[in-house]
């Protein structure tokens, strides 16, 4: 055929890849899913900006940005003293559970398998709580507590799942039965506890970024700011986690230490932003999921969960402060009313034979 | 013979309890095709799996170059012996060309994603399965064939001395078949890379080895060049089947001819009665066209 020199220059670069080359080094990029990043920066970007205007006091695109710049206004205190770190922490949170999400999906190799539903949060939940009802409540400590639960909860799953090496589906569904065994810890603790623990638990419960800010997002801030160069570690790791064992073996992965790594970056994640702002539900299940349908890669887009995740809590938390205004709702109620159909979405479409 | 990178020396498999090879010992010839046959169960797919690294033995050893595989890291090993599965699972959505460029795995480090080297060897392992025209099609649109040749491409990739295939031809209609074991000899002869293959069809093995290993119950019975060792009395003690043995009218290799097919009573079923099944077999191999029409 004339046309085999043709096809076989199109042929040396896996499809959809761009290609950076400087000198020994070289580096792929996903042509689609750089746009799609770039899009979504570019979407949260104005999400924040709407973010900081709508409100109780309304104030004007050009006001926010002044008080972003620095410069005096009427609007500071509204602003920069109320919503933004508020927001912050919401882009944090977000970015948090998108990434967390991700990685854990990649290892179960199941979308169903985010951290709120295999009992990472669960742990962060029951241990936070127990903490709050022996007393501890003090707002310093308890994100640390919620990173031990979080992290106790994986480790006990991970346990029960183990059978000489690690199968998906049974760390699936030990990781349901380990959640709901949590949840009802958590049930416990609440109708022993004190009257007014409990009111307070069940709002940190369902996840609130109501009067929160810069004392949970700095922390957050830099233990996400610690992880960074775990998680671009992760990004190429995880790349061939669609693969059988076997063939992902054949080509030299190092199996057990890779999904290890990256189980342990992903709960640690999850029970970070847990930690912050309480288990925002279903923020881990559905940023990866929706990311990787808009990039249509072959693996979960790490980079594209994190920003989808952000703007889904920023997005989600505007919504819970205007629609019943005064009234604030707790911002995981609305990533729940989002997330619950998905979820039976994709059970329904599990159930027919697809994968996602 | 020639020199051995791969052997194994008294090796023993098990799945948790169950024994499966038992106190093996096998030297794979170098830069020949070695196929492996036998019965279901037989271990064979066991044996490949663990030399391959992807079984730790139970007791025994498999070495490369004289050192035991359990003590090489594992990309290492990715770099002299490729491997594919039986049955190996793509990621969901991917197009061909990218997982043929994930056999380059073991060749890539993360500043080095995709070297001339890396272009190269993909290009080239498209090329010679055929699939290059199917670079931007996603691997679950494709047939079981095209598939298989995909997965061979990505194996070929990995540009591996040493390549371990588990029934590769399994899925594939015959003219497949002869395809994908017309590849492997033609790698063998023109890059002298040494093929260990797990077959299912004896005469195949026949047609295509260099050397055969013939096992039963987890042991070796028999291994060597076919025309030496497939014989009816070795067909006969490693798949309790009756035989004749002759020799293929195109390459001359042994071909195995079972013996004749079950027959109703009354179609010459009472020969089947009185001669039993081995003579009737050693009968119908020498009078094949004499069955009542």
């Amino acid at each position: 055929m004339t046309t085999s020199v043709a096809e076989a220059s199109t042929a040396v670069r896996p499809a959809g890849y761009g290609l950076i080359r400087r000198g020994r080094g070289s580096f792929l990029f996903h042509r689609r899913a750089a746009v799609v990043a770039a899009a979504l920066v570019l979407l949260t970007a104005a999400m924040c900006v709407t973010y900081l205007c709508l409100g109780e006091t309304n104030v004007p695109p050009g006001e926010v940005l002044d008080v972003l710049a620095g410069q005096p206004s009427w609007a500071a205190l509204v602003v920069s003293d109320l919503r933004l770190p508020r927001m912050a922490l919401g882009l944090l949170v977000g970015a948090a559970f998108g990434v967390g999400g991700a990685l854990i999906q990649t290892v179960a190799r199941n979308p169903l398998a985010s951290p709120d539903i295999i009992g990472v949060s669960q742990g962060a939940s029951a241990l936070t709580i127990g903490a709050l009802t022996f007393g501890i409540t003090s707002f310093s400590v308890l994100p640390y507590v919620s990173v031990v639960g979080g992290l106790l909860a994986a480790v006990l799953v991970y346990l029960f799942a183990w059978r000489g090496g690690l199968h998906a589906a049974r760390f699936v569904l030990i990781g349901i039965g380990i959640a709901i065994a949590l949840r009802s810890i958590v049930h416990l603790f609440i109708t022993k506890g004190d009257y007014l623990v409990a009111a307070q638990a069940q709002v940190w419960l369902t996840g609130s970024l109501n009067g929160r800010g810069w004392a949970e997002a700095a922390p957050l801030g830099w233990a996400l700011l610690a992880v960074v160069p775990f998680v671009v570690w992760a990004a190429r790791a995880q790349r061939n986690a669609g693969l059988d064992d076997d063939t992902a073996t054949a080509l030299g992965v190092p199996l057990q230490r890779t999904r290890f790594g990256l189980a342990l970056l992903g709960v640690f994640l999850a029970s970070v932003a847990t930690g912050a702002a309480g288990p925002v539900d279903f923020v881990a299940l559905l940023a990866p999921q929706i990311a990787r349908r808009m990039t249509r890669t072959a693996q979960i887009p790490l980079l594209c969960s994190a920003l989808l995740g952000a703007f889904i809590v920023v997005a989600a938390d505007l919504l819970a402060r205007l629609l019943f205004a005064p009234v604030e709702l707790p911002v995981g109620v609305l990533t729940a009313a989002i997330g619950a159909p998905y979820l039976i979405w994709l059970i329904v479409r599990s159930r027919t034979g697809g994968r996602a | 013979m020639t020199e051995s990178r791969l052997t194994a020396r008294e090796l023993t498999l098990a799945y948790e309890e169950t024994t499966v090879v038992e106190d093996l010992d096998l030297e794979v010839p170098h830069g020949r095709i070695t196929v492996i046959v036998g019965p279901n169960a037989c271990g064979k797919s066991t044996l490949l799996r663990a030399l391959g690294r992807l079984l730790k033995p139970r007791r025994g050893s498999v070495l490369l170059d004289g050192r035991e595989l359990s003590r090489i890291p594992t990309r290492t090993i990715a770099r002299s012996i490729g491997l594919l599965p039986q049955t190996p699972v793509a990621p969901e959505a991917i197009t061909v060309a990218d997982l043929v460029a994930r056999g380059r795995q073991p060749h890539q480090r993360w500043w080095q994603q995709w070297s001339k080297e890396d272009e190269r060897a993909v290009t080239d392992a498209m090329e010679r399965t055929n699939v290059a025209q199917l670079a931007e099609r996603g691997v679950d649109e494709l047939s079981g064939g095209q598939r298989q040749r995909v997965w061979i491409a990505m194996a070929l990739a990995q540009e591996t001395d040493l390549l371990l295939l588990d029934e590769p031809t399994t899925y594939l209609d015959i003219s497949h078949q002869v395809e994908v074991l017309d590849l492997v000899r033609q790698l063998n002869h023109e890059r002298g890379r040494t093929f260990v293959a797990v077959l299912h069809d004896l005469n195949t093995a026949a047609r295509y080895a260099d050397h055969l290993v013939a096992m039963k119950a987890g042991r070796i019975v028999a291994q060597g060049p076919p025309s030496q060792i497939v014989t009816a009395d070795l067909v006969r003690e490693v798949f309790g089947l009756d035989s004749v043995v002759v020799p293929d009218p195109v390459t001359a290799s042994p071909l195995v001819v079972p013996g004749s097919p079950w027959q109703a009573n009354g179609s010459g079923g009472d020969h089947a009665e009185e001669a039993g099944p081995g003579k009737n077999a050693e009968r119908a191999g020498l009078k094949k066209n004499a069955a009542p029409a």
